[in-house]
């Protein structure tokens, strides 16, 4: 990233600062955030919403139904960004509850994330570096070269688990970017492109879209992604019944 | 380290109560899985010349857990956990054997960096290993011993992932988060009573079937094993893999192939679901083996940590078979086991409360119930009444209650080789060759579904001709692809020896397999329900997804040989516990009418220089055919066809010349 755009941002990170601290509820919603159960996540982006910034023209959304847990997702992600397989670093987190045996549908928990629309890990970052990437779609991304490391932006999220990911080695924070930075993808990604997860899934589980999910719903990124049941039967569809004959 | 390998092998001795690294590079010329498990078997458990390798229970016993370097890569269906060492399931005597596992213990043995863990000795009181990343240690498990295998792993869990809840949050595990929870395998109450027919369990419904290598851990003192890591897997070409897995799915579809990076069964969509009334994973299976078709029955054989192979009470599917042999009464199931024997021995009359066979505790009047499972497990479990006869396999019972010689001659004890229980064995006759000259069920169903079962046959109509099927897969089989004969099915008269399922041609085609799911399945572990997938990708497949792993320069046909490499120190070990020509044998029930369970239509056969197919629902072998194909097979591999041993140039061409010199110190060395 060019110095002079890094300046741009972090003017401009100021400058939401400044705004915030005219804001109380806003602030409030900062500090609860560290500790914010998921229940909490409406309102925190209720009060979040009070600060602007424009929407990403690309979302996740998923199936919990459908996934396997296969963790294909997450070896795609760590190796399309990191270049190694490494599911402790993928930014997409399938979680199933093997050895507890919870049962299905409850036994997987898709963690992947939400762009949010009032994204409280660009909001808090102190130094910009978690920022709303207008040349990508504004996705929310985490500007590796800025990171300082201070993990604001994981103990910001309000979803459980956090969606931004700790990288030990590299002492950074890292997110879901929508593989627009993604250094051993072969295809283009970002909102307008494709991701490594979403190809990569087995059950179709995944899928990219541009609208904005329902955010006062903590489910509205779990969506139904099934395919339309085959219509079995004759071809051409189930007999028509018999026309009606007029009486004698 | 190599990429694709984590780099270090686990060795953890329980009697000395310590833990050591080997380093893989020591074994990496054996690929992985059963291949590095096997070499470091025989470094361990042969070499050394102080055993005689027949007691599994034997401290001496060297069990081996072990990864392929596709694991945790993204490599599709290749996260199984391959097992061997020597079996305790086995009839007369234990074997040297070979099972696997699925689910995520594999991977997450890599991710924590050890491609495998071996274990040796025993253990003064029970015990669990528990593997944190680098931190490696043997805790008690006094606690744990008597539970079932659920509760042992809920146990474990609490354990190791202290209070985290499921799916609320990151942990720490080191300097790592991480959102994974601890792997486990384990076994119940059947493995810790040191049962023949005990399974390793892992997670909700995944299993180490076969040679009941739950009673291996259980002889050890061992309870479980428990993994969790957070590291990496370096792969020679990170972009390739993942553009590879995309290209499998979008040329080959949506159907059993993609799934299951990380677990690997790669059923789709029902893999999950079944959770919703068995316990989950892959245990459809389970339950028609153990259970019919109720639900429930996998639940108990998994908790009891069963194998649910060895004791199968039938299958799902049987078959009209009015040439069957007399106990079948015209009917046979397709997997007919333990449970069903005893059912069969009931309704003849001679098992039963106060009958000659006592069959206390067992409630006979309720065979069909879940109450009669669980009294089933328990029974042998604790090996009280009946149950102490069943602990020790179905062969070891049948002779106990003098029943072995008749029921066998009779085909009641539809078992193909060494008490192994039936599976495709025929018309597959590659898959029941396997039989005899492994130690029981290949357990390769790739080749079978797509070849030697038949299913490349014409199908529904306006398939390939036979001729044309047979070149199209031949060409694939390299290096022996000049030789389509090597997939005539025909088993009738002279053209049965001289091109068919006697004939040298066979052979090749067995060798091939042999190599090829020694190398492809059983050491990179690749599942073999997946691949091979000769309607389909295979064998490139496989092959490309070795190279953007391991970056290795080998050619398809190097690594075919590395197959045969390992498929001969298999040999040598064998042959070090006991195997000879005179025991490959099949029971005698493959000689009869009624042999064969052809569920996938019609297969290629050569006759009189002209290629047909044929439907081979009536097929049996024939003895001396079966003695004929022997020395086929032998002299092709380079053994010694008298006696079934390799030989010193055989072995010694494979870069063996250690293990050659001690079978011939022992006298065990093919003429």
């Amino acid at each position: 990233m060019a110095e002079s755009e890094k300046a741009e941002r972090k003017k401009r990170k100021v400058r939401r600062r400044d705004f915030l601290m005219g804001s109380s509820a806003a602030i409030a919603a900062g500090a609860v955030a560290v500790c914010a159960p998921e229940s909490m996540a409406f309102a925190q982006a209720a009060s979040a919403a009070n600060v602007s910034y424009p929407a990403s023209t690309g979302y996740i959304v998923y199936d919990s139904r459908l996934c396997l847990g296969c963790q294909s997702c997450m070896f795609a992600c760590s190796m399309t960004h990191e270049g190694e397989a490494n599911p402790s670093l993928s930014r997409i987190q399938i979680i199933r509850d093997a050895p507890s045996f919870t049962k299905y549908p409850y036994d997987v928990v898709m963690s992947v994330c939400r762009q949010c629309v009032s994204p409280l890990c660009v909001q808090n970052c102190p130094v910009g570096a978690c920022f709303v990437d207008e040349k990508n779609g504004n996705i929310r991304r985490i500007d590796q070269s800025t990171c300082i490391g201070c993990q604001t932006c994981i103990r910001s999220c309000p979803q459980r688990p956090h969606r931004t990911v700790w990288n030990p080695v590299k002492n950074k924070s890292t997110k879901c970017d929508l593989c627009a930075d993604a250094p051993y993808w072969s295809q283009k990604g970002g909102p307008n492109g494709k991701q490594a997860c979403v190809e990569t899934c087995a059950a179709k589980a995944l899928k990219l879209v541009a609208e904005a999910p329902s955010q006062q719903d903590i489910n509205g990124y779990d969506v139904n992604l099934a395919p339309a049941p085959k219509q079995f039967g004759p071809p051409g569809g189930a007999p028509k019944p018999a026309a009606k004959t007029g009486g004698a | 380290m190599a990429n694709g390998y984590a780099g270090k092998i686990l060795l953890v001795n329980l009697t000395a109560k310590s833990t050591s690294t080997i380093d893989t590079a020591k074994y990496e010329e054996y690929a992985g899985g059963v291949g590095m498990g096997a070499a470091i078997f025989w470094d361990l458990a042969v070499a050394p010349g102080d055993w005689d390798l027949q007691d599994a229970f034997d401290p001496r016993n060297v069990i081996s857990l072990m990864t392929g370097p596709l694991a945790a890569t993204g490599a599709p269906g290749s996260g199984r956990t391959s097992v061997c060492g020597i079996a305790p399931e086995p009839f007369p005597t234990p074997l040297f054997h070979r099972s696997s596992l699925g689910g995520r213990f594999g991977t997450m043995l890599k991710q924590a960096g050890w491609d495998g863990v071996v274990v040796q000795g025993k253990a003064e009181r029970p015990v669990w290993i528990n593997i944190i990343n680098d931190k490696v240690t043997i805790e008690d498990a006094k606690m744990l011993w008597g539970l079932n295998t659920y509760e042992t792993q809920g146990q474990i869990l609490s354990a190791v992932a202290g209070r985290t809840r499921f799916g609320e949050e990151w942990h720490k595990v080191g300097d790592a988060n991480t959102t994974a929870r601890p792997q486990i395998v384990c076994i119940g109450p059947v493995g810790e009573s040191m049962s023949r027919v005990a399974s390793l369990i892992h997670g909700s419904g995944v299993s180490a079937r076969t040679g009941g290598f739950g009673g291996v851990f259980g002889s050890k003192n061992l309870k479980a094993i428990s993994v969790i890591g957070t590291g990496s897997i370096q792969a020679a070409d990170p972009k390739g893999i993942v553009d590879l897995r995309i290209e499998h799915m979008q040329k080959y579809g949506r159907g059993m192939v993609q799934a299951g990076a990380s677990c690997c069964m790669p059923c789709v969509n029902p893999d999950r679901k079944r959770n919703s009334y068995y316990g989950g994973e892959s245990m459809c299976a389970d339950q028609y083996w153990f259970m019919g078709n109720q639900m429930g029955g996998a639940d108990i054989a998994i908790k009891w940590g069963i194998c649910t192979w060895c004791t199968k009470f039938g299958g799902a599917l049987e078959a009209k078979m009015p040439n069957a042999p007399a106990p079948f009464k015209g009917i046979v199931p397709m997997e007919p086991g333990m449970g069903w024997y005893i059912k069969y021995l009931y309704d003849l009359g001679v098992l039963g409360p106060g009958k000659k066979i006592e069959s206390h505790p067992l409630p006979m009047d309720q065979w069909d119930k879940l109450t009669f499972r669980e009294v089933f497990c328990d029974a042998i479990a604790r090996k009280i009444g009946i149950g102490a006869d069943l602990a020790e396999g179905i062969l070891e019972a049948a002779k106990r209650w003098g029943r072995l010689e008749e029921d066998l001659n009779s085909g009641a004890l539809r078992l193909p080789a060494y008490g192994a229980s039936w599976h495709h064995s025929l018309p597959g006759v590659d898959w029941a060759y396997s039989y005899i000259f492994m130690s029981g069920d290949p357990m390769w169903h790739g080749f079978f579904t797509s070849v030697s079962g038949g299913r490349g046959g014409p199908g529904g109509g306006g398939g390939p001709s036979a001729e044309e099927l047979v070149q199209k897969i031949s060409a694939k089989m390299v290096p022996f692809s000049e030789d389509p004969l090597m997939l005539s099915n025909c088993w009738k008269g002279e053209e049965a020896r001289k091109t068919g399922i006697y004939s040298e041609h066979k052979a090749k085609m067995l060798a091939w397999g042999r190599r090829f799911a020694g190398f492809y399945n059983e050491s990179m572990s690749i599942c073999d329900m997946m691949l091979p997938n000769f309607g389909g990708p295979s064998p490139e497949i496989e092959y490309r997804y070795y190279q953007v792993v391991t970056g290795s320069k080998k050619s398809f046909a190097d690594t075919m040989e590395i197959g045969r490499k390992i498929w001969n120190m298999e040999r040598a070990i064998r042959v070090m516990a006991g195997r000879h020509r005179d025991k490959e044998q099949f029971a005698p029930f493959m000689f009869m009418p009624g042999a064969t369970f052809n569920m996938s239509g019609p297969k290629p056969i050569y006759v009189d220089g002209k290629w047909s197919f044929e439907n081979q629902d009536d097929l049996y072998l024939d003895k001396e055919g079966v003695e004929f194909f022997k020395t086929n097979f032998y002299k092709f591999e380079g053994w010694d066809v008298k006696t079934g041993w390799p030989t010193r140039k055989t072995l010694e061409g494979l870069g063996l010349k250690k293990v050659a010199d001690t079978m011939a110190a022992k006298g065990r060395l093919g003429a």
